[in-house]
């Protein structure tokens, strides 16, 4: 496989205009066939994917850029949208082996994937070469292993300094992010509470950014703590309101991974009858992600915030 | 100190064992699953001033329920840092951890693991998750312990991917290679514990745990596995670390069949967590740790 180099075409600065966007519209208008299309694990954008699995006729096919992934990328794999992954991981976390992904890797099954793997790190560090507009980064990381070797696009180097190995991986430039935050204004500065992974640097390499968040609030109450945008408004195109958006999965300090939910699924997703059953009733069954939420019912939305709100809310320590 | 006990899992064995090659005063790389449960009883007994970093960005969490991903919401209570991957795994790249607890699915006699795929990479028999921060924290962590089931044929004498490099292809190959970390200090499976000679950096057997015949040992390992001279019975776990965990943990969610017992089981997942608030807290007010 002959490496293409990639072509560097950033967006430019979105103006600081009203970007808040149902989550239907805000795929309809800017995620198209043969996207590439970056997300990351923290947190999960299930809002977001699930509404791309209700549009799948119109889509098609996406190449998937990801560092790590946990079931968000599955869905999609599995629901036949996904013609080629990379990755650093995609697997169950502790919800386990993912079928999903290995019966398109193995079996080709809904469709063949390619995939295109790299360390977290490696995958990473691609993202934050694109953040700043560089071609790509030098690692310390998959020195000496396979990595390189399957993957032509890492290339080996002695460092023109010190003449001592790095590893350099490609900038990655995603058509467009999908990425779940805590909170954002009606312009699209996006705050985040706790841990959020790489979120930062994926938002500033893409060319269109779609952030769904537990709450929209005021630009006053941004200012109020500017330290807690990780992502300012000239990088957002689409503010998506989403409560409890990243249901089965986490949303820091607003309420917690619902393991009981994700386990049961993983279950379904032995086998592709069990997947295709069940992305018929949580995905393809419910209009959008109110109806989802009204399927797997508030009150137990409520619980997980609740349990998350006895050991911590923003601020506060219990 | 309490006292030695034979009421454990071979799991909770595991987790012991690795939690007695962390130091205090350490800073380490801790994925969230078995390791997990070895960073809280390291923390709990005789490490209290050690701290672990998780992959998608957190340092120090002091948590009073179980973390659930690398990604998890749990990792940022009573954390003493939360935000960007960068930062945790830029630390390491810069030599900043001491070590870190890696797995795999197969491993050579130089701690060379695989995680990618079983099979041919172009057409595998299994596909595995990939890398994800093993192979990072391999390359770079002041040292690796890594902890993995022995199931008779997963000691191979090549890995059919080499996802995360131990010593590669023997001495000197690491710093050739331009690696940061200085590789694996340990592997700790089911079987028993093993170290890796400083001269050949092959592994060998240094110690056994109760139960285990050597005789299996040796046709669960596909290369002529060297044996210390010095081979001694692995210390058994004590009834306070088997206490710790089995709080943190009462359902074995990491340690047994917790996983099963939770799959759609709201009421059980929640009441976990509700009973985990006053059984911890009283474990961290035991230990001054709040």
């Amino acid at each position: 496989m002959q490496y293409q180099p990639m072509p560097i075409k950033k967006g430019r600065a979105k103006p600081p205009a009203y970007k808040i966007m149902t989550a239907k519209e805000a795929i309809e208008k800017y995620i198209h066939e043969n996207c590439y299309l970056g997300m990351t694990v923290s947190a999960a954008p299930a809002a977001l994917i699930w509404e791309m699995v209700r549009q799948r006729d119109r889509i098609k096919t996406v190449d998937l850029v990801i560092t790590s992934q946990i079931g968000m990328s599955s869905a999609l794999i599995g629901a036949g949208l996904v013609r080629k992954i990379e990755m650093g991981y995609n697997w169950g976390g502790i919800e386990g082996e993912d079928k999903v992904f290995r019966r398109a890797v193995e079996k080709g099954i809904p469709r063949p994937l390619e995939v295109e793997d790299y360390s977290n790190f490696g995958a990473a560090m691609r993202w934050a070469a694109a953040s700043m507009g560089l071609p790509f980064m030098p690692t310390k990381s998959q020195l000496g292993s396979e990595i390189p070797e399957y993957n032509p696009k890492i290339k080996v180097i002695n460092d023109p300094y010190n003449n001592e190995p790095v590893a350099l991986v490609p900038a990655s430039y995603p058509d467009v992010a999908v990425i779940h935050a805590s909170r954002a204004d009606e312009i699209g500065n996006v705050q985040c509470f706790g841990l959020y992974g790489n979120t930062d640097t994926l938002a500033r390499s893409a060319k269109h950014v779609i952030v769904s968040v537990e709450e929209i609030i005021t630009s006053a109450e941004i200012r109020r703590m500017p330290n807690l945008t990780t992502i300012p408004y000239y990088y957002v195109d689409a503010i998506v309101h989403a409560p409890f958006g990243a249901h089965w999965r986490e949303s820091n300090y607003y309420y917690h991974h619902d393991l009981a939910f994700g386990l049961d699924g993983y279950r379904q997703f032995a086998t592709k009858e069990g997947f295709d059953a069940w992305i018929e009733k949580y995905i393809l069954g419910t209009k959008d992600w109110d109806e989802y939420c009204k399927l797997v019912g508030y009150d137990r939305l409520y619980r997980l915030m609740q349990s998350e709100h006895k050991y911590q809310q923003f601020g506060e320590v219990r | 100190m309490s006292n030695y006990t034979r009421d454990y899992s071979m799991p909770e064995l595991m987790a012991v064992t690795a939690a007695r090659e962390i130091k205090d005063g350490e800073l380490a790389f801790i994925g969230v699953g078995m390791p997990l449960m070895a960073a809280t009883v390291a923390k709990f007994s005789h490490a209290p001033n050690f701290n672990m970093m998780v992959e998608y960005g957190a340092m120090g969490p002091a948590p009073l329920r179980l973390p659930m991903c690398v990604d998890c919401a749990v990792n940022n209570e009573r954390a003493y840092f939360a935000g960007s991957q960068r930062e945790v795994m830029g630390a390491q790249q810069a030599g900043f951890v001491d070590v870190a607890c890696i797995s795999g699915a197969q491993i050579d006699k130089y701690g060379n693991l695989n995680s990618t795929v079983i099979g041919d990479y172009h057409a595998p028999k299994v596909r595995l998750a990939g890398s994800g921060g093993a192979n990072d924290l391999a390359s770079s962590a002041g040292r690796t312990i890594i902890m993995l089931r022995q199931d008779g044929r997963n000691f191979v004498n090549k890995v059919d991917y080499l996802t995360s490099p131990g010593y590669l292809s023997g001495p000197g190959a690491r710093q050739k290679a331009g690696l940061v970390g200085n590789g694996p200090a340990a592997v700790i499976t089911t079987m028993g514990v093993y170290r890796f000679d400083a001269e050949t950096c092959e592994m060998y057997l240094e110690k056994i745990h109760p139960g285990i015949d050597l005789k299996d040992i040796k046709k669960a390992v596909q290369w002529d596995l060297a044996i210390s001279p010095h081979l001694t019975e692995t210390e058994l776990p004590t009834e306070e670390q088997i206490m710790i965990m089995r709080t943190l943990d009462p359902l074995a969610v990491y340690l047994g069949t917790g996983r099963q017992t939770l799959a759609g089981d709201f009421e059980a997942f929640m009441a976990m967590f509700e009973n985990s608030y006053h059984p911890m807290v009283k474990l961290m007010r035991s230990k001054g740790m709040i």
